[in-house]
């Protein structure tokens, strides 16, 4: 897929969902009109207004410059493209396997703390995350899983006074 | 000239100093680790502080925030990863420099315009706090609501180098901002009956989700690309003239660092506008007065010192209307004035007759504090360098973990957690997709003051838009608003001309 093509789908979806929350989300979990004051959905609405907007003028410009055949820069960027690839922005393919390995772990943080606790939790997380890093030495891994998981501990029970998930 | 003399010895006696530099040391930490920040420090501590004489106490809080301030661009430039969200544009070029392997020299800069900064806000806080303070007075809402407009568009044309797309990104923050409960009517808005949102989205999970996290997904997957080894942020030249900032470069760079610290003050004086603004628009006008802005975002020292000036020059600047009218500029300030009240004090303009000395001890603690951030910074600055010579597999697990944590830290709420997690998958998205995380983060930041400002105008007027006839400043700053809109629009029509390259990773 080029850019221009992948950009092309990007904004269809973004107006589609603006299309979609103006007709029905907003009006549907806005409360109603006090009579009084501005609409509880005239932000909201002014938001996703400037989204709808945003990615129409995008998609004419983009068709414009698409079927008219010219070729050039691929947008309005005053910056250099070393620019953004060095700080403004990653732009790219995206890799779901990657994504995946790291945020399941993540999301299965907070329910396995509450079911064995944090200690233990933080030590297994600490395990897989730097596995999934490339930490192959065990003994390296597990001191730091222990230093890592203990410090945070101590922070959070005796530091902050923070009650621990499960707790 | 009795209280003052009175007040600046109490600010040199060793006790309060040693609760400053505390303060200092412990700000520097907290701001260095993605999660922790100014604010979340502040009020953590404030029951420390119970044990302490006001002075004291006053001066510990603002040496953590001081700290904090430049702590941010400390992981900014080290692993892209803003330990505060005002640190955020020193990521543009602090990391590009480390990357370069000159993240000493950044790390150096980022001191010596943060301390720069940050003291000569503290001067003029010290002598126009009262003139700076009244205009900000003369600010009514329909003022406030035209500001807010004209930093969200201004700021949506950087980050990416779209506005369109930066506008996009600034209404999804926009619209995320609104979510919980409406203003009015007191009722639950957009929160699809999940009653976790009726308090609204904090924004520490969010902007750990959206700065830290992403950001740690977006390396871990070029570093599995690349097919492991270390990261090329924490490889540092042992070439002095990598590492050290010459007198030649921070003459360079002084013209910046006045501009964006006169930005700081004046943002940090206006009440709502916090330090992410004056960095962001500091920056912006560093590169737009720049003889090279091409070079901005690849690594310019100038970059970094446009930036943390910038934001060092908030904590003053923020501090006027408190002194002056007992109003918080931005957050920590906010908690700050919490901190005054425990200790029997009502920051405003009766302070200065009241409690004159305190006062004069406050703004020598202030300067003390400005000093003890120099010494700290460049005494610490080998040891945060060897800090992040950690390897990778080591360094992101624990980051990995900290953010988790730390968004569950915020209000030891686990729903944080996922919070944080969605916001990084779609900070992850945008990032992909060159959408401005950036503008989304301010949109979604500024949006209850544009709220409170737009309501406010409405119930003014009754409805009706004259009302905006009738303020020539809030006019003016629309107009300019639109004026910038058209601009950049009209420029990306002339301009555009789009190619079909194959992405790189064939997305």
């Amino acid at each position: 897929m080029t850019r221009i093509q992948r950009d092309g789908v990007i904004h269809v979806c973004i107006a589609l969902g603006s299309v979609i929350f103006l007709l029905w989300v907003i009006p549907a979990y806005s409360p109603p009109y006090p009579g009084y004051g501005a609409r509880a959905s005239l932000v909201p609405n002014v938001s996703v207004g400037i989204m709808l907007a945003m990615s129409v003028l995008a998609l004419v410009r983009n068709a414009s410059a698409y079927f008219s055949g010219k070729a050039g820069r691929p947008d309005e960027s005053e910056y250099p493209e070393e620019g953004r690839s060095n700080g403004f922005s990653q732009v790219g393919g995206m890799d779901l396997w990657h994504l995946a390995r790291f945020i399941i772990p993540c999301a299965l943080l907070i329910p396995v703390i509450e079911w064995v606790g944090f200690i233990p939790a933080g030590i297994a997380f600490m395990l897989v995350m730097q596995y999934l890093c490339g930490q192959r030495g065990l003994v390296a891994a597990t001191l730091v899983a222990l230093g890592a998981v203990f410090v945070l501990y101590i922070a959070m029970r005796y530091g902050f006074g923070v009650p621990l998930p499960g707790s | 000239m009795e209280p003052i003399v009175a007040g600046l010895l109490d600010a040199l006696s060793p006790v309060t100093l040693l609760f400053v530099l505390g303060g200092v040391v412990a700000g520097v930490a907290v701001g260095a680790i993605p999660g922790l920040n100014g604010p979340m420090a502040i009020a953590l501590c404030i029951p420390l502080t119970y044990y302490m004489s006001p002075l004291a106490a006053i001066g510990f809080l603002v040496g953590l925030n001081k700290g904090a301030f430049y702590g941010g661009s400390i992981s900014a430039i080290l692993l892209r990863t803003p330990g505060t969200p005002e640190a955020a544009a020193t990521t543009w070029d602090g990391y590009a420099l480390a990357c370069q392997g000159r993240g000493e020299k950044a790390l150096r800069m980022a001191l010596y315009a943060s301390v720069s900064g940050d003291f000569l806000s503290t001067m003029a806080l010290i002598v126009v706090a009262a003139p700076l303070a009244t205009v900000a007075l003369y600010m009514g809402p329909p003022e406030m609501f035209a500001l807010i407009c004209l930093a969200l568009t201004i700021i949506a044309g950087i980050g990416t180098g779209s506005l369109l797309r930066g506008l996009v990104a600034a209404g999804l923050g926009l619209l995320v901002g609104t979510v919980g409960t409406e203003p009015v009517t007191a009722l639950p808005r957009l929160t699809f009956d999940v009653y976790q949102l009726d308090r609204g989205l904090s924004l520490i999970p969010v902007a750990i989700g959206m700065l830290a996290f992403s950001e740690i997904l977006i390396q871990l997957e070029r570093r599995v690309r690349r097919g492991g080894g270390q990261q090329s942020a924490v490889s540092f030249s042992a070439e002095p003239e990598a590492r050290y900032v010459s007198w030649g470069e921070y003459r360079d760079s002084l013209r910046t660092i006045l501009r964006s610290t006169a930005i700081g003050v004046g943002v940090g004086a206006m009440p709502g506008l916090g330090a992410p603004v004056a960095s962001f628009v500091g920056y912006d006008q560093a590169r737009k007065r720049s003889s090279k802005p091409e070079e901005f975002g690849s690594g310019r020292l100038e970059g970094v010192a446009a930036s943390e000036a910038a934001n060092s020059a908030v904590v003053g600047g923020s501090l006027i209307p408190l002194f002056v009218l007992g109003i918080p500029g931005n957050l920590a300030v906010a908690v700050l004035m919490g901190a005054f009240m425990i200790h029997g004090m009502m920051p405003g303009p009766l302070l200065f007759e009241q409690n004159a000395q305190l006062m004069y001890g406050i703004f020598g603690s202030l300067i003390v504090a400005s000093f003890l951030l120099l010494i700290v910074g460049r005494l610490g600055l080998k040891l945060f360098c060897k800090a992040v010579q950690v390897p990778a597999a080591v360094l992101y697990p624990i980051v990995i973990f900290t953010c988790l944590m730390g968004s569950y830290l915020t209000e030891s709420s686990t729903f944080d957690v996922k919070v944080m997690l969605f916001f990084g998958f779609l900070g992850y998205l945008m990032r992909k997709a060159d959408f401005s995380y950036v503008a989304f983060l301010i949109g979604f930041i500024l949006v209850p003051e544009w709220e409170r400002a737009l309501q406010q105008v409405v119930i003014a007027s009754q409805y009706n838009p004259y009302l905006f006839l009738t303020r020539p400043v809030a006019v003016m700053l629309m107009l300019l608003t639109f004026f910038v809109v058209l601009k950049a629009l009209v420029g990306a029509f002339r301009r555009h001309k789009y190619d079909g390259v194959e992405t790189a990773a064939g997305g």
